[in-house]
């Protein structure tokens, strides 16, 4: 007997012959840890062109089906997720077509140059400390064992603060105890919802299929800060932040507020929800809190911090019950 | 035998590798010439220190031709041997192993996309200097003739084992008893490389275990070819928090090999690009279901003894998987199916045939005059 299966119908309102929107999130979460694009990646080419004798005697073209968002992938996925930020990317692209252009030379006169091999040696091995100083370890946030935050003390707030309803969409990231989304549908939004724990994302779905959980719209699995890349600039009326924003380090908090007001419509919100600082520390096992590049901030911290990077009018809301505090700000019109 | 042959057939591979398909295939037919009476050499372009004593270099085979000799070259991959071979005067004969599309590599290693890139172009230019192509599925030889080979033949590898050997009994037990209790095992074989797609049955077993099947579980058997490829599926199944479900496994003996196709419920193979696929004959062999992509020679080779899928929709490959191992009678019916594929496929008599194809070359050789191929230069 042969058995060939065959698509069923379109799901979750995917154009026929393409994969229904969740599982798609999940094959491009692993698209994502390719290394094309990223430093490593370029300079390990780099040095196979003038290490490698067959390569250097018979010189092929590059393949030459490269995506064009080459460059933000391999970003993506290397080093604006790390603490390193903005700062190395730009040096990392000055790095890129500089080394581009000694391979080139290198190439064109002298195949053999002791000092040009040695230049690119020296500075991949600086990348290679430089991504390794960045995370040593290398710790996804799947592999750790995370409690849900409970937000239910501000869920109901939340589409008020925003001033969101039908026809807006707000940006979630991450799930957490999926009140804050449950309170966002209910006010008619379109919920834009992310986050990095594949299992977390799968455990809001039905078993026989993708399609919406309670009124949600699909949920990408994906990094918040690689998520708010991808969303139109000035296109949400508001981004509701939390998990990530606890763990993160600083500057990984400030890569976080950054894109959300980058989505922003003028006069949009940002909410962030922080966990109490107490409660984070005897909540969490001692090996997963050491292990993550950051912890929550005090609440008046974040209004620090939302005032620096642009956004305007912070109110903090302290947990009156719960463990997770509120810190509500918006972008300036 | 004819026993007043004065040439011999020899073999060409850029490197000769134990444990991999290739190098394997190369080794057994040089024996299996060798039984027919015939000279054959192994030359390398790159010596492999487990393999060195059983080769030498292909630069050395100036000094040993003989008149009547006819070279056969393994083809997967680029090789400053192609260019060379292009310039002998003997018959030529590709033996084709498939090149693996360099599309797969670049996202990870712009090198070897741009040695495959290259490995085509050679194969190009081989084909057209060829007396006989040979692929090892009805895919390969489709490609071969695509390339410009006039004359092409399909011969499947010839060193699968139809009898493996036997599994390991302490390694079985051990699986046996960590097995216990735990849901269905999945297991895929082949080295971690972009286009066997492991990422896709990582994907396919995040489903199940959140849908119909929470304790199934994986093992990948296969060397980290490519690291870059080899770290992000590790960083993948971290990421979909799959630890403790998911385990690679490389580098162990043919009587581990055995004992994991026991120990394990179904292979799910999801490979983008498969000239043949050892794994999936090795699987019917040992009487385990396979699940597989219909990707390249999966379909010839699979025939009617396993589910082939023509979508890697993971939530449809767990559904597949689920309802295969469900079905006791079904899973019955494919593993006997399975049993009687090798015979089938000719996997019994492949190496004769093989041999007798190349005496075939060579007699054809020796009773006209040289040069045997197109273009070749005439040697002095």
């Amino acid at each position: 007997m042969t058995d060939h299966t065959a698509d069923g119908p379109a799901e979750d309102g995917a154009a026929e012959g393409a994969l229904p929107a969740d599982e798609q999130a999940l094959l491009d979460a692993f698209t994502r840890l390719a290394p094309q694009g990223s430093l490593r990646w370029i300079f390990e080419d780099a040095m196979r062109r003038l290490s490698t004798p067959t390569e250097r005697s018979t010189w092929i073209e590059p393949w030459d089906g490269l995506p064009e968002d080459l460059w933000d992938r391999g970003r993506g996925a290397r080093a604006s997720e790390r603490v390193m930020g903005d700062v190395i990317n730009v040096v990392a692209q000055e790095l890129t077509e500089y080394t581009q252009r000694i391979v080139d030379d290198a190439r064109r006169t002298a195949p053999e140059e002791v000092a040009v091999y040695d230049a690119l040696r020296y500075l991949a091995a600086r990348v290679e400390r430089l991504e390794s100083a960045t995370d040593p370890l290398g710790i996804r946030p799947g592999e750790l064992d995370l409690p849900v935050a409970d937000h239910t003390e501000w869920a109901a707030s939340v589409p008020s603060w925003a001033g969101v309803g039908t026809g807006d969409t707000v940006v979630v990231g991450e799930l957490d105890d999926r009140s804050v989304i449950d309170a966002l549908v209910r006010a008619g939004v379109t919920v834009d919802a992310v986050d990095p724990r594949a299992a977390v994302v799968w455990s809001v779905r039905s078993v026989d299929g993708p399609g919406p959980v309670d009124g949600w719209g699909p949920v990408a699995v994906g990094d918040v800060v690689d998520h708010l890349r991808g969303v139109a600039p000035s296109s949400c009326a508001a981004v509701v932040l939390s998990g990530s924003v606890d763990r993160a380090s600083l500057a990984g908090k400030v890569e976080l507020v950054d894109g959300a007001l980058r989505v922003l419509v003028p006069g949009g919100t940002v909410v962030v929800l922080a966990r109490d600082q107490a409660a984070w520390d005897a909540e969490i096992a001692p090996p997963v809190r050491d292990l993550l590049p950051g912890r929550p901030l005090h609440p008046r911290t974040w209004a620090l911090v939302l005032a620096r990077r642009g956004l305007a009018d912070t109110e903090v809301h302290i947990a009156d019950r719960g463990t997770v505090h509120a810190v509500v700000a918006r972008r300036p019109r | 035998m004819n026993g007043s042959r004065t040439g011999g057939i020899h073999l060409f591979v850029p490197m000769l590798h134990r444990r991999d398909a290739v190098g394997e295939h190369t080794r057994t037919l040089r024996d299996l010439l060798g039984d027919a009476g015939v000279e054959s050499r192994i030359y390398v372009e790159l010596p492999d220190p487990e393999t060195v004593d059983e080769t030498r270099p292909f630069q050395e085979y100036e000094d040993d031709a003989v008149p009547g000799d006819v070279l056969v070259y393994q083809v997967a991959t680029s090789s400053d041997m192609a260019g060379w071979l292009t310039g002998r005067p003997e018959p030529l004969v590709l033996n084709y192993h498939s090149i693996t599309p360099p599309s797969s590599f670049a996202s990870w290693n712009n090198g070897i996309a741009r040695l495959q890139t290259g490995a085509l172009q050679e194969l190009a230019d081989l084909a057209t200097h060829t007396v006989l192509g040979i692929g090892v599925s009805e895919f390969d030889a489709a490609e071969l003739a695509a390339a410009g080979c006039a004359t092409t033949l399909v011969v499947p590898v010839v060193n699968v084992d139809l009898s493996p050997p036997a599994p390991d009994a302490v390694r079985a037990t051990e699986l046996a008893a960590s097995a216990a209790g735990r849901g269905p095992w999945w297991l895929s074989v082949g080295r971690l490389a972009p286009n066997k797609a492991h990422q896709d049955t990582i994907a396919a077993l995040f489903v199940a275990r959140a849908t119909t099947s929470p304790d199934a579980h994986l093992t990948i058997v296969g060397a980290p070819t490519e690291p870059s490829y080899a770290a992000a599926l590790h960083r993948y199944v971290a990421d979909l928090g799959l630890t403790g479900a998911v385990e690679f496994v490389s580098r162990i003996s043919d009587a581990e090999l055995a004992a994991r196709y026991d120990a394990a419920d179904v292979l799910v193979m999801l490979s983008e690009h498969e000239g043949f696929g050892v794994p999936l004959v090795e699987a019917m062999i040992h009487g385990l279901p396979v699940v597989a992509f219909d990707a390249g020679a999966v379909a010839e080779v699979v025939g009617d003894a396993g589910v082939l899928l023509d979508t890697k929709n993971p939530r449809r490959v767990a559904a597949e998987v689920a309802g295969l191992l469900g079905d006791p009678g079904r899973v019955g019916s494919l593993v006997a199916a399975g049993r009687g594929r090798p015979e089938q496929l000719g996997l019994r008599e492949a190496g004769s045939v093989l041999v007798t194809a190349l005496l075939g070359v060579a007699d054809a050789t020796r009773t006209t005059a040289m040069p045997a191929r197109p273009g070749a230069p005439v040697r002095p």
